[in-house]
């Protein structure tokens, strides 16, 4: 099938469109005392004021690698047309018509290069700037902006939603030698009905009273052996278990997860699917004091579109179209985005020219992200690819420099260097050819 | 005081260490009192007028501790003209002679030979003796600085100098380094000025005439600076090839190398290079000290070292190309009444020596139970039955403990433990071999090798050579692609010589002397390897193709080829000392690379360490395959023993494990003697270390008896009753509780860790396998409480089962207490299952 520059949107599209015209605060249930809340929440981060206005960043992972050309960088080589944006100035792919009203929310990188052409190779990467190498694991970004800023309170700070058995990205997001305190917790398909964060919340056979009477039994077991054998673990366990039972009894981490406290109009205006949940619930972790949320839930590697590349991007653009907007629309209503970066990116980005299945390959020569929230500027475009979207025609940013830009809105030195522990300096800035990332400055 | 007569004898012995001294009782009185002298070096050989030595003097006191009383003695010469001594021991050379130096100090003397040779010092200029060892010394070669793989703000420097001519190259022509080009790319920016030497970049950083991002390293009225500016003034040579190998360190000798002080204490070091002649040089001043830990030891530019806060560490020293270390333990109480632990074969003889000397106090043997389960955890990864336990610890046999260890090791249990152990090590699985198929056959290898108690380094020839259809040549087919030649010989390196190359395949390695031409030299012999077309399952034959693999789909005829990237030449195969290498016209290049490997004195040390860290719960050389100069062991001798004997069995595993488990070493309490809590690394006392997470997780299913199931992703299910050691291919099995608990992902080679987690917490209080598994049908309690059996009854029952001892009385009747306070009888005992299996004693091996 072809579309010959021209797409019919479905009538799902087009009623999720007219309801989002109507759609505003009081659809998204915002409350006066969740933003009183949230910016408590900040002001408790006690965060160096400065000109670093981050506290979070919800990194929406499109796996797989979205299509350049045929989403924020329309080229001639896409079958789909350009639209223009609210942004003058700024035009998109016609596959984006809601998110073409919040151009303003967000900028566009559009001369992204990287080095890896193969799936896992790019998502290590591209969350951890360095190319995979057996010598040594790197610590994922969000592992180390929790390490770097600490944890705001009981919630926990690295999350990546959700994490499906098989898929690795939740790897690479590891603090690796900085520490397990750092890894991302791992939370299922908040999409599926009855989504519960396994190990989080008491099941139902069991009350903190319970928990109560069986630290009592555990004491006993184990004051003897603790007696016996003292070890430097014992301590840590139990701050361990000491956070545990607190992120299990407070009723901040529990609401911080608990989607049935969203009105159902809220959560349909979301999207109904594993991408707009994961959303959802990123935006509830950011305002519950979570540091880095790694959203990957838009269908695990549907972006690889090898084969029917066009069909396939009408579908993966319909659900990125319905849920993104409405996250940065939410965002921006209870005043979230001043202090939340928000990264849209996949591992790569995908050929100018189509294969014989008309489909597009693997392409990290040059590639398009966006970019916004949490001091970064909105509503412009950095960069050039040339005519097909192929290479970079002007002002080349690497993952380094799209970390460092972030540490920046952290206030985060981005020229910081860990040591490993056999006392290599690791730079978690990381550009190509050892260069230190520089923030993308006409943006921050 | 002295006597003539023994100084004569002492004269005619080279080599015996001087030691006379007079006790009086008086003065053994108070712990400074000195009650013997020694000298170190024992003898002082210097090659010609002008070379000098520096001698330390150490007061044996009455705490058994050597203290430097170097600055408090004096020293006499036997003879005079042939060399003087300075106040702080430092002996020089004025003719070819030999003499007596005698050493005075608190009504003690000491003696030690001395040799001046014919030959007069020739020390032609040598760029990495003169310039390298200012480099060395000041740090800018060091890793975090210009010694870094790319160097620092454009200026690269091999680390230790161990590389001079790269370095005299840098200096005098500049250039950047680059890690994929053997060119330096620009600016070319010379680091010397020939018109104004003083103008140098090398001395004007250094000083901070111009700004420098290491600091000042160098005053500019230093000798260091006056020699570069010097060197720089001749013209900035490299010198001779011929002066260049004259002087070249063949190895460093550091005096003492192992160290024992109090908190406060000061102390000297001597370092002496030996050169290719034969001759000694005291380069103790051209050195640069780094401690391990910076709490326990401070080392000064001269090699004094100061100690902290009571612990052990490694004090490394480092020369152009070189590195050694010395342990240095600082003690807050010495041990004047030392334990008396019979020593049951040499490794107690090597643990007890040092336990002495750091005066660590080894723990009481271990009770009965104590034994029983950290053996049976050990050797099978499983515990014990409540009968057998029962039985083990009613025996009044004395022999019983090597009794079970002989039974242990013939055990069932010991097949499926070392297999899943070697599967581990060796990366058995389905994705690791590309489909279930592989993963099985390559299994039932690792199983037999096991099973027939295969010599190690056989399983390891035959690994490295597999071909055919070999189950161990499954191993060649990662996800059904054979690794790149470089991966693959890394991955062989690290399993059987516990060495990581693979820093040096892009440059070469920053820290060690391995160089990339090395590592591209060994990547060689595996870059023939290639399988047969597919033509159905399992049917995928692994060869060496002399002409190497076909290319990549659509890409150019070099794309399989194995390229030294730096000089985008073909490697050929290549052993690093240089060896030759035999045309492999007929056979294959890997059978060298076998041979090379199984043959090499690091293939039995790197095992024996390996098994020695499973057994021990910590390796010699900790990580257990991360071997080099600047990570050395805590007990070189016993490696070494451990490794010759591992040998002279014939690489024979279970002779191996029994010589470990039945030492007393690992026979201690893991309740350490006051004093020793500290102690993590010298055995004296048994460490406690977690279960590894398919052991935990079989443990709570023989403690509960309720059977844990394993579900592959497409809902198949292992066979009932399979434990999470027998999964042959694990990566078939998701499981959250093996992840959170730290099982490896075997397509990398294992490095566990099972440090406690956040996750592990909340699953532990909250978490399926801690709610859902305690008391369910079937479970031992349920048949338990069917049988009619009491509170105390079950509650043993429970004990033997869950921790392999009997409950102490205070905890029997405390349990029983709560039982009977609890809501329900039934809910009381279920959690007190909990707490059994969530307890820390549970959870480790002690």
């Amino acid at each position: 099938m072809k579309y010959a520059g021209c797409l019919l949107p479905t009538p799902e599209v087009l009623a999720r469109r007219s309801f989002l015209k109507v759609g505003s605060l009081s659809l998204l249930g915002m409350s006066l005392s969740r933003t009183l809340e949230a910016a408590h929440l900040m002001a408790k981060a006690g965060k160096d004021a400065g000109s670093a206005r981050a506290n979070s960043c919800i990194l929406i992972w499109l796996e797989g690698g979205p299509a350049q050309m045929d989403t924020w960088d329309p080229k001639p080589n896409s079958s789909f047309r350009p639209i223009s944006t609210n942004v003058p100035g700024i035009r998109i792919s016609e596959l984006l018509p809601n998110l073409a009203r919040h151009m303003d929310k967000v900028s566009i990188i559009r001369s992204m290069q990287s080095l890896e052409p193969n799936h896992e190779k790019a998502v290590y990467y591209g969350l951890t700037g360095h190319r995979p190498t057996p010598a040594m694991d790197f610590p994922g970004v969000g592992s180390i902006v929790c390490r770097e800023l600490g944890r705001i309170n009981h919630v926990p700070p690295n999350i990546v939603v959700p994490a499906k058995a098989g898929k690795q990205h939740y790897l690479y997001q590891k603090g690796q030698f900085l520490g397990p305190e750092f890894d991302p917790m791992l939370v299922g398909n908040p999409n599926e009905k009855d989504f519960q964060v396994p190990d989080l919340s008491l099941p139902k056979t069991l009350t903190r009273e319970h928990l109560e009477d069986r630290r009592t039994f555990l004491n006993l077991v184990d004051s003897y052996y603790r007696k016996k054998v003292q070890t430097a673990e014992h301590a840590k366990m139990d701050r361990f278990s000491q956070q545990a039972l607190e992120m299990i009894t407070a009723p901040e981490v529990r609401q911080a997860f608990d989607l049935s406290r969203e009105s159902e109009k809220t959560r349909d205006a979301y999207g109904r699917t594993s991408f707009g949940q994961s959303l959802l619930l990123a935006r509830r972790l950011v305002e519950s004091g979570s540091r880095f949320i790694t959203a990957a839930g838009h269908d695990l590697n549907g972006w690889d579109t090898h084969s029917n590349n066009d069909d396939r991007n009408i579908k993966q653009t319909a659900k990125l179209d319905a849920s993104l907007p409405v996250l940065l629309e939410d965002l921006h209503q209870r005043g979230l985005l001043e202090s939340t970066v928000v990264v849209v990116m996949g591992e790569f980005g995908r050929s100018p020219h189509h294969n014989s299945k008309a489909g597009r390959d693997h392409w990290p020569h040059c590639w398009s992200l966006l970019l916004g929230g949490g001091g970064i500027e909105g509503g412009k475009v950095v960069g050039a690819s040339d005519d097909r979207g192929a290479y970079v025609a002007e002002r080349r940013v690497t993952i380094g420099d799209l970390f460092a830009t972030l540490y920046k809105a952290f206030g985060i030195d981005w020229h910081k260097e860990y040591m490993s522990p056999i006392g290599r300096p690791v730079k978690i800035a990381n550009s190509i050819d050892d260069e230190t990332g520089q923030p993308v400055s006409e943006l921050i | 005081m002295k006597s003539p007569s023994l100084v004569r004898i002492l004269c005619s012995c080279v080599t015996a260490a001087v030691l006379v001294g007079v006790w009086t009782p008086a003065e053994a009185a108070g712990s400074s009192t000195v009650l013997s002298l020694s000298l170190l070096p024992e003898e002082v050989i210097l090659s010609g007028p002008g070379a000098s030595q520096r001698l330390l003097v150490l007061g044996r006191g009455a705490d058994g501790l050597e203290r430097d009383v170097t600055s408090q003695s004096q020293f006499v010469l036997a003879s005079t003209g042939v060399v003087q001594v300075d106040p702080a021991g430092r002996v020089t050379a004025l003719m070819a002679g030999e003499t007596t130096l005698q050493v005075h100090m608190g009504g003690l003397t000491a003696q030690a030979p001395v040799r001046v040779s014919q030959e007069g010092v020739q020390r032609p200029f040598s760029f990495s003796r003169d310039i390298g060892t200012i480099l060395t010394k000041r740090g800018c070669n060091s890793s975090d600085c210009h010694g870094g793989v790319k160097g620092r703000a454009g200026f690269k420097l091999s680390i230790d100098a161990l590389h001079p001519r790269d370095d005299f190259r840098w200096i005098v022509q500049g250039g950047v380094y680059q890690v994929m080009s053997p060119e330096a790319a620009s600016p070319v920016e010379p680091r010397v000025d020939l018109n104004a030497p003083d103008r140098s970049l090398l001395l004007r950083k250094p000083t901070m005439q111009v700004p420098h991002g290491g600091g000042e390293r160098l005053a500019p009225d230093s000798t260091d600076y006056r020699l570069l500016l010097d060197w720089i003034r001749r013209g900035a040579r490299y010198g001779e090839e011929s002066s260049e190998a004259a002087r070249k360190i063949r190895r460093l000798e550091i005096f003492p190398s192992e160290v024992i002080l109090k908190s406060g204490d000061r102390h000297g070091l001597v370092v002496l290079a030996h050169l290719p002649d034969g001759s000694r040089e005291d380069v103790t001043g051209q050195v640069r000290y780094e401690s391990s830990n910076l709490e326990t030891v401070k080392v000064d530019s001269d090699g004094t070292v100061r100690a902290g806060n009571p612990g052990e560490t490694t004090v490394l020293v480092r020369a152009p190309g070189h590195v050694v270390s010395a342990r240095v333990g600082v003690v807050a109480d010495v041990v004047t009444d030392p334990a008396r632990i019979p020593s049951r074969n040499f490794i107690d003889d090597h643990v007890l020596a040092k336990l002495r000397k750091f005066h660590l106090q080894p723990a009481q043997r271990s009770s009965d139970a104590e034994f029983l389960r950290r053996v049976c955890l050990d050797l099978t990864g499983t515990l014990p039955p409540p009968h057998r336990v029962r039985e083990f610890l009613a025996s009044p046999d004395p022999d019983k403990r090597e009794k079970l260890v002989d039974i242990l090791l013939e055990s069932l249990e010991f097949t499926d433990y070392w297999t899943f152990r070697l599967a581990d090590l060796m990366r058995v699985g389905h994705i690791s071999t590309g489909m279930a198929e592989h993963g099985h056959v390559y299994w039932q290898w690792v199983r037999d090798s096991v099973a027939t108690n295969k010599p190690f380094d056989r399983m390891a020839r035959e690994r490295i050579t597999a071909q055919g259809y070999d189950g161990a040549s499954r191993h060649f087919l990662q996800n059904g692609v054979i690794p790149r030649p470089e991966n693959a010989m890394a991955e062989q390196v690290r399993v059987f010589l516990g060495r990581r190359l693979d820093c040096a395949q892009c440059h070469d390695h920053p820290y060690e002397s391995w160089s990339q031409d090395q590592f591209w030299g060994l990547a060689a012999f595996f870059k023939r390897v290639t399988r047969s077309e597919w033509a159905g399952f399992g049917t995928a034959l692994i060869y060496d193709d002399p002409e190497g693999p076909d290319p990549d789909f659509g890409a150019g005829p070099d794309s399989k080829k194995t390229i030294h990237p730096r000089t985008g030449r073909e490697a050929d195969p290549a052993l690093p000392d240089g060896s030759p290498v035999p045309a492999h016209t007929q056979t294959s290049p890997r059978q060298t690379f076998a041979r090379w490997v199984t043959n090499h004195p690091w293939f039995a040390e790197a095992a024996v360490n390996r098994f020695w860290g499973q057994i021990f719960g910590r390796g010699l050389v900790e990580p257990v395959d991360d071997f080099r100069s600047s990570n050395p062991p805590t007990h070189p001798r016993l490696l070494k023993a451990l490794a010759r004997d591992f040998r002279e069995q014939g690489y024979d595993l279970k002779q191996l494990l029994r010589r470990m488990v039945l030492s007393e070493t690992y026979q201690r309490s893991s309740t350490p003697r006051p004093g020793s809590e500290e102690d993590r690394i010298n055995y004296s006392h048994s460490l406690p270390r977690p279960l590894d997470a398919e052991v935990l997780l079989d443990a709570m299913t023989s403690a509960t008896a309720v059977a844990q199931t394993f579900e592959t992703t497409d809902k198949g299910l292992a066979p009932p009753g399979t434990r999470a050691i027998e999964l042959t291919m694990p990566d078939l099995y998701p499981s959250d509780f093996l992840d959170m608990y730290g099982r490896t992902n075997r397509q990398q080679v294992p490095e566990r860790s099972v440090e406690p987690s956040l996750n592990q917490a909340l699953h532990l209080l909250v978490g399926p396998t801690y709610t859902e598994r305690l008391a369910g049908e079937g479970s031992r309690l349920a048949r338990l409480l069917d049988a009619g059996a009491s509170d105390g009854e079950i509650i043993e029952e429970l004990y033997l089962a869950a921790l392999t001892r009997y409950p102490r009385p205070e905890e029997r009747d405390g349990l029983a207490q709560l039982v009977q306070r609890s809501s329900s009888r039934g809910e009381g005992l279920r959690n007190l299952v909990w707490a059994l299996l969530a307890s820390r004693e549970f959870a480790n091996n002690h």
